[in-house]
């Protein structure tokens, strides 16, 4: 295959990133290795920010909205195998909150222990709560897009409905406490259980089910904007009409890339529960949701693996000047300086940056190759 | 003669009372180049906006080798073979001229089935062929918003003859053109003739008399005139509605 010098430092980018997070567990203990899949997670957050925004131009305000259902979904499954949830005498597990807010004489059982907890019966079955992760939130994009993109919404007044939606749903997990604990959110959850196997976050192999998920998630994302429609789809971007009269239903490219983009969320919405063990509201408040954005555009908005390398780099950042005495609460001035200066210098982010570095590399050293001397065999 | 490609009948469209193409009836043949003259305001652009489907119309038909379309959405009367060139180019700037052209000439516009990575035999050819005759193989791995202005509307007719439009509509072609890029424009237009059914607004008469081969002429959204350069230079309505009563001095 004929690649070209582009491709090939993008494939070489694409494997050292790989196999760094591959042989992460042979230098990490176990608490950076927890840490570290939730920023993996990010880093798939950052890859469905880049690939609506940098690729499809769509500025979501409010992918929070999908994290934060994703979440939920496999919480609930969590929550019942949860050592907290199973109470002597009950015929189904109760989580222990709703105990907590039933009436004195409610009966002892999911159906009905207070309005609305029959929601929960299904997620009984752990894999029907892996399931919804996975696809309550694919399907809320793509009801969310069909809406906005046939009606031919653009630019910022997309962000404008994504962020409302992202706080509508944020007041409604909060509203109905007596499902889903409103503030508090889901804590206390049990451990994810495959075949048997307990995965407890602080185990290496649970890193790993995050690993594979990011390694999965953002090779197959790179697979579908390498395909035509993922051209297609940076044309829409550039020139709506000019594809329109081209032939393109600009509104069907936008809704799959958009159901792709919550897709994404939602899985990262689910691994970073088992990573963390809990479900908050506050996965679907703003500030989130444009962290998310602030990340991509750091690492690079148009590069998926910038803009997972940026989300991952930022939180690393984050955390470890978080916890310095000498910068105590400097650490939120220093992520927004990086942010200033991503917008000013970089506006491809690290992504753009490299590869003008790779550039200019190539002026310098233009035949490499050819000039060297051929080596000589010695006897 | 050659059967009729493009058909209006009757069509018209009001904006809240005031009728900016009223009862237009016009037939296009196949393989033709028809320009379309008519002062500011006759409503040449808005007339494109109806067989394109950008603007609905409120009265008549359009039809394209007899196939009615009138009212579909853009991107079905694309499919249904209508190119349109806009009078502001309109390319994929952030796209190289390659991918512009590759878009264009995907044969399949939905999305599953561009769930693809390699290019078939008949997209590649076409590809070849609208390279050639545009003339930017030398141009292919630039990024299309940094081509010049005369490149970048060939880009873009290239892109019409890529999506296989049959009747295409060019609105204003040699606006902002050197001399030298507007003769190129009309031998590329009369390249396409023939293979291609025509419908252009110009205003560049040295321009026109190069690649018409009838000239219709719109007044206040009705049909004025039609006919041959020199009928129309000697129509009296045409001098006095176009011309004005002075004509050119």
């Amino acid at each position: 295959m004929n690649l070209s010098f582009h491709q090939r430092w993008e494939l070489f980018a694409y494997a050292a990133f790989v196999v760094a997070i591959l042989l992460l567990p042979l230098v990490a203990d176990a608490f950076w290795l927890n840490r570290f899949a939730k920023y993996l997670v990010f880093g798939m957050l950052g890859i469905a920010v880049a690939l609506s925004w940098g690729y499809a131009g769509i500025l979501n305000l409010g992918q929070g909205l999908f994290f934060g259902v994703g979440a939920y979904m496999i919480s609930m499954s969590l929550k019942l195998q949860s050592p907290t949830s199973q109470l002597p005498g009950a015929q189904t597990p109760i989580p222990d909150f709703m105990l907590w807010n039933a009436e004195p004489d409610a009966m002892k059982d999911l159906c009905c222990i207070t309005d609305g907890s029959w929601l929960w019966i299904p997620f009984q079955y752990q894999g029907f709560g892996i399931a919804m992760a996975v696809l309550v939130p694919a399907l809320i994009a793509f009801l969310i897009g069909y809406a906005i993109f046939r009606l031919r919404v653009s630019g910022v007044f997309i962000s404008i409905i994504t962020l409302a939606l992202v706080l509508l749903v944020r007041l409604v997990i909060i509203e109905f406490q007596p499902v889903t604990n409103g503030f508090n959110g889901l804590t206390d959850l049990g451990w994810l259980t495959l075949g048997g196997v307990e995965f407890d976050p602080y185990l290496v192999s649970t890193y790993y089910i995050v690993a594979i998920g990011t390694i999965l998630v953002l090779l197959l994302t790179r697979l579908l904007v390498a395909a035509r429609a993922g051209l297609i789809l940076q044309a829409t971007r550039d020139d709506a009409n000019r594809a329109r009269y081209l032939g393109y239903n600009v509104a069907a490219y936008q809704v799959f890339f958009f159901t792709v983009s919550g897709l994404i969320a939602g899985i990262a919405g689910m691994l970073y529960v088992i990573a963390s063990e809990f479900a908050s509201p506050t996965f679907l408040d703003l500030a989130f949701s444009v962290s998310m954005v602030v990340w991509a555009a750091v690492g690079g908005r148009s590069s998926l693996l910038g803009a997972c390398i940026g989300a991952i780099l930022i939180n690393t950042v984050q955390a470890t000047a978080s916890e310095s005495e000498m910068l105590g609460e400097a650490w939120k001035a220093i992520v927004g300086l990086m942010f200033v200066l991503a917008v000013l210098y970089l506006p491809r982010g690290l992504a753009g940056l490299a590869r003008d570095l790779l550039d200019r590399l190539r002026e310098q050293v233009p035949t490499r190759r050819g000039a060297l001397p051929t080596p000589q065999r010695s006897e | 003669m050659s059967a009729p490609a493009l058909t209006l009948d009757g069509l018209g469209v009001s904006f809240s009372g005031f009728k900016a193409v009223d009862g237009f009836s016009m037939v296009v043949n196949a393989g033709e180049v028809r320009v379309l003259l008519g002062a500011n305001g006759a409503g040449k652009t808005t007339l494109m906006d109806l067989i394109s489907g950008k603007t609905k119309s409120t009265a008549g038909e359009v039809r394209l080798f007899g196939r009615d379309i009138t009212n579909l959405e853009e991107h079905h009367i694309a499919q249904a073979g209508v190119g349109r060139k806009f009078q502001i180019p309109s390319i994929f700037r952030d796209l190289s001229v390659r991918d512009n052209l590759v878009v264009a000439c995907t044969r399949r516009p939905s999305v599953l089935s561009n769930l693809r990575v390699k290019r078939s035999a008949d997209e590649r050819q076409r590809f070849d062929e609208v390279v050639e005759t545009v003339g930017l193989s030398g141009s292919l791995d630039r990024l299309a918003g940094a081509l010049s202005h005369g490149e970048t509307q060939w880009l873009e007719l290239g892109m019409l003859i890529g999506q296989g439009a049959k009747v295409i509509l060019l609105d204003e072609p040699t606006a902002g053109m050197t001399q030298g890029e507007t003769m190129k424009t009309a031998s590329l237009i009369n390249t396409m003739r023939g293979s291609h059914t025509m419908l252009v607004v110009e205003h560049d008469m040295a321009f026109v008399r190069e690649i018409a081969s009838k000239i219709t002429v719109m007044h206040l959204g009705k049909h004025l005139a039609e006919g041959s350069i020199a009928s129309i230079e000697a129509n009296e309505a045409v001098r006095n509605a176009y011309l004005g009563s002075g004509g050119i001095h």
